[in-house]
């Protein structure tokens, strides 16, 4: 509901885009099911392949990521889709069960930027994701195509020496050039490069994360197969707000909008005058189009309260929602950006201290992200390192992705809204959360399972599923199995209590202890100052208590 | 367990009554109090009176003594204010590392320091209430460092703890940077060490001065620490071997990242507190075990005697001094005891674990209040005391982390 | 006419200049014969006759006035098969497309190597053009003789192929067939019309008889001809072509598991015959897709090492896992230099001793590489009918302590062990 108070105040054109992003799930999940049994009768053949996979995560404590938390409910999915989120869903006899009692089970964090080797594998060279976002010129990187272990190999020359050039290669028919590629479906070139089976894959997902932007594609870590990988591509059209580039990107914004006025004066009139002629294109840069149609997402890499404020302007007046990295100064100009309908991606802890030659307010607040979110501003989280750092410094980068969740809410960030930021909101910016970020019917089954609080500085994610397939498993893997070691699921009952529930009986004042996650969404009440007071595990007791924890 | 909590904080509470105060007090209110005492006493819904510099008296909630002022912050907790013992943030010029010889024993960051300076500060509002501001590690022996009580707005006198405050020595990899010389490798840093050791050791032994080694003297008199720069397994065992068995200092080993903690048996067999950080996880193709490794879990598993942790600051802002211990309870280790790494052990692993470290009676006020566990990055810090006056508070300064 | 004993004679003073001369016809009795095909013969007697095995059992008898070599103690087994080597070639080659190039345009019969090669038991080598795009063709040779003519077992061995995860690596595999598509159409149209031609021919010339025979000069320049030929290939499609109906096999080269799903990805429905190789190092991942070379029935040619788990020192037999899973194993040795090719059959013998099965171990240095190159007929097994190529080694080829006695190719002896130089009287 959040959601759309906050996009009506931003007039018609917010409101579409918004519409556009609920349709495609409602799509989906209308259409699923027709599409299934088309998809049996055409093949017959594959009777084997096509039969529908069931797989269900059943008596955890589910956090849907909308809100609600349904202890001891089950997750059921059809083919990689969640069919049903609910109690006593009646399971298919071929349904694969993940028993989570006594776990949570949260929807796959999904991660706005994200090193390469993610989806390159352990030799590739790393691409370069600066920590502070305002350091990063542009987000289009460079596709680093070289093979680091065979570094002679020079694959761009190559393809050039191939069948670029058709004078060393007549055949007469220039029609021909990559014909035999096109006629198969065309896959993204992102795909042809994912290795899954990269270790920083399977360390991302031991973070959590089920989705991370690699270079413009919003990226689903599947692990062993390369389909459907590539959820979208370059949703993100990346503007640099800059001094000297601000009025260069005006004025493409004005030409485009103005070729959109045309169009549409061109559209009602060309019935009754045959005539007329199509607007002319010159000039128009088809991304600002995009973005002006809602098709794309407009970033800025800003941090500056003055900057901030003209990009919110310019957004207002052109009718789109800016997406802004960095955003430093953001908690400064709050209103401004959350009636501009604003989305940031932002790191809560970045410190920069204020310029002290100006009066007003500026530097850094670790209550950036609150302050922004309380506006009204979807506020994406993002830690300063997006690589996953082996150096021995911890809690900094990727593979400690929900601790940078954790500074949100020091600086007064609800809880719910904080795992929005690491789940529903970035999906929202990479145009995915149709698909994504949140666990509903008609989703993808991208869920992760926890043994505890996924924001608590000691949970780990016990198993992580994609499409409805299990893909990581704690005790599976050697990263970190050997750390509180899960144990072997009780025979007969299963404890009644959450793991992260049980400690100290004379602490009454935890009773309230997972509510701010269902009540996050009505954060007029001034809860903020309850907020803290909760997770009081480890303290309480003498030695063993971090342990007994994660061996409930 | 509840029971002996109970015990102790009635204990407490008998030989403690409150008197009248002629210096000025506070009362303290807390939901819990983590006093990380010898027998870990942690007092649900207790109160901390201060008086002066020192704490008063800690237990059940007592009538509050006239000219206290009261805190009453809802549901907070205290913890002692934490002790960091690898810090740079001298000043706004890191002018921490004299380059020009590699044995350097009779230096002091004194004159380097700028109390208050913004990095400092926001170590104060995360709750670090000690600091030991050492030299570089630029060269093999940088020289004394101040252990120091970063208050907000005082001059240098009113936050030195002790000056000086021990000894910064170097033992592997960075120092060999700077030497191009004799101290280029391992086994000539170690002779340029032995050397100054040894001149000093025979000077304290035949009770006379030495012009230029008068504190490393003191070292060896075992008067003063030394904390030293090490890193992997074979660096951990020659600083014991060296500082420890050899010389008999009273030495700490710091950093000991990557595979260090493999040395983990032979430091506790000697006695010797490690201070672990920055680097706290050892997950490397070069050592191969294809685990992820939590420093702190293997040390404290080893049975290292007094087991700390630091940030190196500014390598992590000095504010995440707690994070260290957070990262470390996540891989495996106990979260009280990081608690405790954090607060009892560094004050105690640098000789001054009689006055900070801990919350107890007659102890100095330094004191955390926050608003949930201290090691959880959700919670705030809300008030900060350090010496009975408050630093820090939230609530009048803003969010400064 | 030499008997055993003048033989013997003749071995025990023999010096590389004059090694021992072997008649057309000689019987070889050793005490095992490795065969690979047939498993291990104990008391074995081997015929050869011109350069080919003819016989071959367990204790038979040698017919009288056949010279026979009597070893009792030896052991004999096929000589190696190198399927994968650009040893004594110096060409660099680029990451370009170039499938018509020859490896055997390179060849250079006297470099020393192939002599080094015969002295390691190598008596198959099929050498590669360099490059990592689609460098062009194989060419397997015996490493004896002074000419390319005298060596040439079989030009265009393989096609190697190179195959990287990214999208210039596979659509260059791809175009390559995309352009044999387009090969087939042009070949469908000129069909096409030289059937239209041939028609109109037909009426012509039907029309023809009824007139006058006035223009039969012009009749026969423009004749069509009865039977179709189609247009030639490009050189560089040819091969695609030829990948296709079988009479080319390729090898491709990947260098880690993502490789192959990208490989079988770029390969889509094309059929064609391959065999995977992998330069094994550390941290290496192929366990990810041991099962499905397993399933497909695969052949993959690896070097004989035992490898890390990613990030650990525990070892991985990742040979002998892709045989556990059912897929084909043809070894290479580890280095491309004569003296790995010396270490080749001990280091083998390390994963023999890490698990995996010793038939399958002495096989993937002999037959399964024969059956990369096509010449599974000729070499790589003991058989009757196929060449005498032989290693006579004085003990088990997995050894380190076994020592190669001689090494026969076609059936001549084309080296003899000959004792350290140790001073003294010769």
């Amino acid at each position: 509901m959040k959601a759309l108070q906050t996009t009506l105040s931003t007039g018609a054109a917010g409101f579409a885009l918004f519409l556009a992003l609920l349709t495609p799930p409602a799509l989906a999940s209308a259409s699923f099911d027709d599409d299934d049994k088309k998809k049996d009768a055409d093949e017959e053949e594959e009777e084997e392949e096509d039969k529908d996979r069931w797989y269900a995560i059943t008596g955890g404590d589910v956090y849907t990521g909308t809100g609600a938390v349904l202890r001891g409910a089950t997750v059921l999915s059809k083919n990689g889709k969640i069919e049903e989120v609910g109690f006593d869903l009646f399971l298919p006899e071929e349904t694969e069960v993940l028993d989570a009692t006594g776990y949570r089970v949260y929807p796959g964090l999904v991660a706005v930027q994200g090193t390469s080797r993610i989806s390159r594998g352990l030799f590739a060279a790393e691409q370069f994701e600066p920590a502070d976002p305002s350091l990063a010129h542009d987000h289009t990187h460079s596709d680093d195509n070289t093979d680091p272990l065979h570094p002679d190999d020079d694959w761009e020359s190559a393809a050039k020496s191939a069948f670029a050039t058709d004078d060393d290669y007549d055949h007469g028919d220039a029609s021909a050039d990559t014909q035999g590629a096109a006629e198969r479906e065309e896959r993204p070139d992102f795909e042809h490069g994912f290795d899954p089976f990269s270790s920083y894959l399977v360390m991302a997902l031991s973070t959590g994360i089920t989705t991370v932007d690699q270079s413009g594609v919003a990226a689903k870590l599947k692990r062993g197969e390369i389909d459907g990988v590539a959820m979208k591509e370059k949703y993100l059209a990346t503007y640099a707000w800059t001094s000297s580039s601000r009025k260069d990107v005006r004025a493409k914004f004005e030409r485009a909008s103005e070729y959109l006025r045309e169009m549409e004066v061109y559209e009602q009139k060309k019935k009754s005058n045959k005539e007329l002629k199509e607007p002319s294109k010159k000039g128009v840069d088809t991304s600002v189009v995009d973005v002006l149609e809602g098709r794309k997402l407009a970033k800025f890499n800003s941090n500056d309260r003055d900057d901030l404020l003209t990009i919110a302007r310019f957004a207002q007046q052109y009718g789109f929602r800016p997406v802004i990295q960095g955003c430093r100064e953001g908690w400064t100009v709050a209103e401004e950006l959350g009636r501009a309908g604003a989305y940031a991606i932002v790191t809560p802890r970045t410190r920069r201290p204020k310029d002290e030659r100006l009066v007003r307010a500026g530097g850094t607040s670790i209550e950036n992200a609150a302050v922004l979110h309380k506006h009204g501003v979807q506020v994406a989280i993002i830690p300063a390192n997006t690589g996953i750092d082996l150096g021995g410094i911890t809690g900094r980068d990727l593979l400690h992705f929900p601790v940078e969740a954790g500074f949100a809410i020091r600086g007064g960030m609800p809880a719910a809204a904080a795992l929005a930021g690491i789940t529903i909101i970035p999906a929202r910016i990479l145009g995915v959360d149709h698909r994504v970020g949140s666990l509903e019917s008609g989703k993808d089954m991208d869920v992760i399972v926890t043994d505890g609080d996924v924001l608590h500085y000691q949970t780990f994610v016990q198993w992580a599923v994609v499409d409805g397939k299990l893909v990581y498993d704690k005790q599976d893997e050697l990263l970190f199995h050997h750390i509180r070691p899960r144990p072997e699921p009780p025979a007969p009952e299963p404890e009644p209590e959450a793991p992260a529930e049980d400690h100290d009986e004379s602490d009454e004042e935890e009773g309230h202890h997972d509510d701010e996650e269902g009540s996050g969404d009505d954060e007029e009440h001034e809860e903020d100052d309850d907020d803290g007071d909760e997770e009081e595990e480890e303290e309480d007791e003498g030695d063993g208590e971090g342990d007994g924890r994660a061996a409930a | 367990m509840v029971a002996r909590l109970a015990l102790t904080a009635a204990a407490l509470f008998a030989t403690c009554p409150p008197t009248p105060a002629s210096e000025p007090g506070f009362a303290l209110r807390c939901a819990k109090i983590l006093t990380c005492d010898e027998d870990d006493t942690i007092v649900n819904r207790g109160m901390i009176l201060l008086r002066g510099d020192k704490i008063e008296y800690i237990g059940k909630p007592v009538e509050v003594p006239a000219g206290y002022r009261e805190l009453d912050l809802g549901a907070v907790w205290a913890s002692p204010g934490m002790v960091e013992l690898h810090a740079h943030v001298v000043g706004p010029g890191f002018d921490i590392n004299d380059m020009v010889y590699p044995v350097n024993a009779d230096l002091s960051t004194r004159p380097s320091i700028t109390p208050s300076n913004s990095l400092m500060r926001m170590g104060t509002a995360a709750g670090v209430t000690t600091m030991f501001l050492i030299p570089g590690s630029g060269t093999s022996m940088g020289g004394f460092g101040v252990l120091f009580k970063p208050k907000i707005d005082a001059g240098y006198e009113e936050c030195v703890l002790r000056d000086p405050g021990g000894m910064k020595a170097a033992q592997n990899y960075n120092p060999q940077r700077g030497a191009g010389d004799v101290g280029a490798g391992w086994s000539g840093l170690s002779w340029l060490m032995e050397e100054a050791n040894n001149r000093a050791a025979a000077a304290f032994a035949q009770g006379r001065d030495d012009f230029g080694l008068r504190n490393l003297i003191r070292v060896h008199a075992g008067e003063l620490p030394v904390l030293i720069h090490c890193a992997s397994a074979e660096g951990v065992a020659n600083t014991v071997r060296m500082w420890k068995v050899r010389y008999g200092t009273k030495c700490v080993v710091s950093h000991g990242s990557w595979d260090g903690y493999k040395a983990a048996g032979f430091a506790a067999k000697h006695g010797v507190p490690v201070n672990h950080g920055p680097r706290t996880m050892d997950y490397s193709r070069f050592f191969r075990s294809g685990r992820v490794v939590g420093g702190a879990a293997e040390y404290t598993a080893a049975g290292v005697p007094l087991f700390s942790l630091n940030t190196d600051s500014p390598v992590v802002p000095q504010e995440e001094l707690f994070l260290q211990g957070s990262m470390s309870a996540r891989l495996g280790a106990d979260a009280y005891q990081m608690l405790r790494a954090l607060t009892t052990h560094p004050a105690q692993s640098i000789l001054v674990g009689d006055r900070v470290g801990s919350l107890e009676v007659g102890k100095d006020a330094d004191i955390v209040l926050s608003s949930g566990d201290p090691l959880d990055p959700r919670s705030r810090v809300e008030v900060v005391f350090i010496d009975g006056e408050i630093q820090y508070s939230r609530q009048d300064d803003g969010q400064w982390f | 006419m030499i008997t055993t004993t003048i033989l013997l004679g003749a071995l025990s003073v023999a010096v590389p200049q004059d090694k021992t001369e072997l008649p057309p016809v000689y019987a070889l009795r050793v005490g095992v014969a490795e065969t690979v095909s047939g498993g291990t013969v104990e008391n074995a007697v081997l015929l050869v006759e011109n350069g080919k095995i003819t016989v071959l059992g367990e204790d038979l008898p040698v017919e009288r006035g056949i010279p026979t070599i009597d070893k009792p103690d030896w052991v004999v087994m096929p000589g190696l098969v190198n399927c994968y080597s650009r040893i004594g070639l110096s060409g660099r080659g680029s990451s370009s497309f170039d499938p018509h190039v020859m490896a055997s345009d390179e060849i250079y019969p006297r470099s020393s190597s192939f002599m080094g090669m015969l002295e390691a038991g190598v008596t198959t080598v099929a050498l590669y053009p360099a490059g990592s795009g689609i460098p062009g063709q194989s060419v397997a040779l015996r490493p004896h003789g002074s000419s390319l003519d005298d060596m040439l077992l079989r030009d265009s061995a393989y096609l190697k192929v190179v195959l990287r995860s990214n999208v210039k690596s596979k659509k260059m595999l791809m175009d390559g067939f995309g352009k044999a598509d387009e090969h087939g159409e042009k070949v469908e149209k000129a069909r096409e019309k030289w059937e239209k031609d041939l028609e109109k021919a037909k009426k012509k010339k039907k029309s023809k008889k009824d007139d006058d025979d006035d223009d039969k000069k012009e009749d026969d320049k423009d004749k069509v001809p009865e039977v179709f030929t189609p247009p030639d290939a490009d050189p560089k499609v040819q091969p695609f072509l030829d990948l296709r109906t079988g009479e080319l096999t390729a090898l491709i080269d990947i260098s880690k598991a993502a490789d192959y799903l990208h490989l079988l990805d770029a390969l889509g429905d094309e059929e064609i015959t391959f065999s995977v190789h992998c330069e094994l190092r550390d941290d290496i991942d192929l366990y990810e897709i041991t099962e499905r070379f397993g399933e497909a029935g695969l052949r993959v040619v690896l070097e004989p090492e035992v490898t890390f788990q990613p990030w650990t020192r525990r070892d991985r037999n990742l040979p002998a896992e892709f045989v556990a899973a059912g897929a084909k194993l043809a070894l290479v040795p580890t280095f491309d230099n004569v003296s790995s090719f010396g270490n080749w059959r001990v280091e083998t013998g390390h994963l023999v001793k890490a698990g995996l099965d010793r038939q399958t171990a002495l096989r993937a240095m002999t037959l399964e590489p024969a059956e990369v190159l096509g010449l599974a007929d000729r070499v790589g097994s003991l058989e009757a009918g196929k060449d005498a190529n032989l290693i006579l080694l004085d003990g088990d080829p997995l050894e380190p302590s076994s020592k190669v006695q001689m090494v026969i190719l076609e059936g001549k002896n084309v080296y003899e062990y000959e004792a350290p130089y140790s001073g003294g009287k010769q």
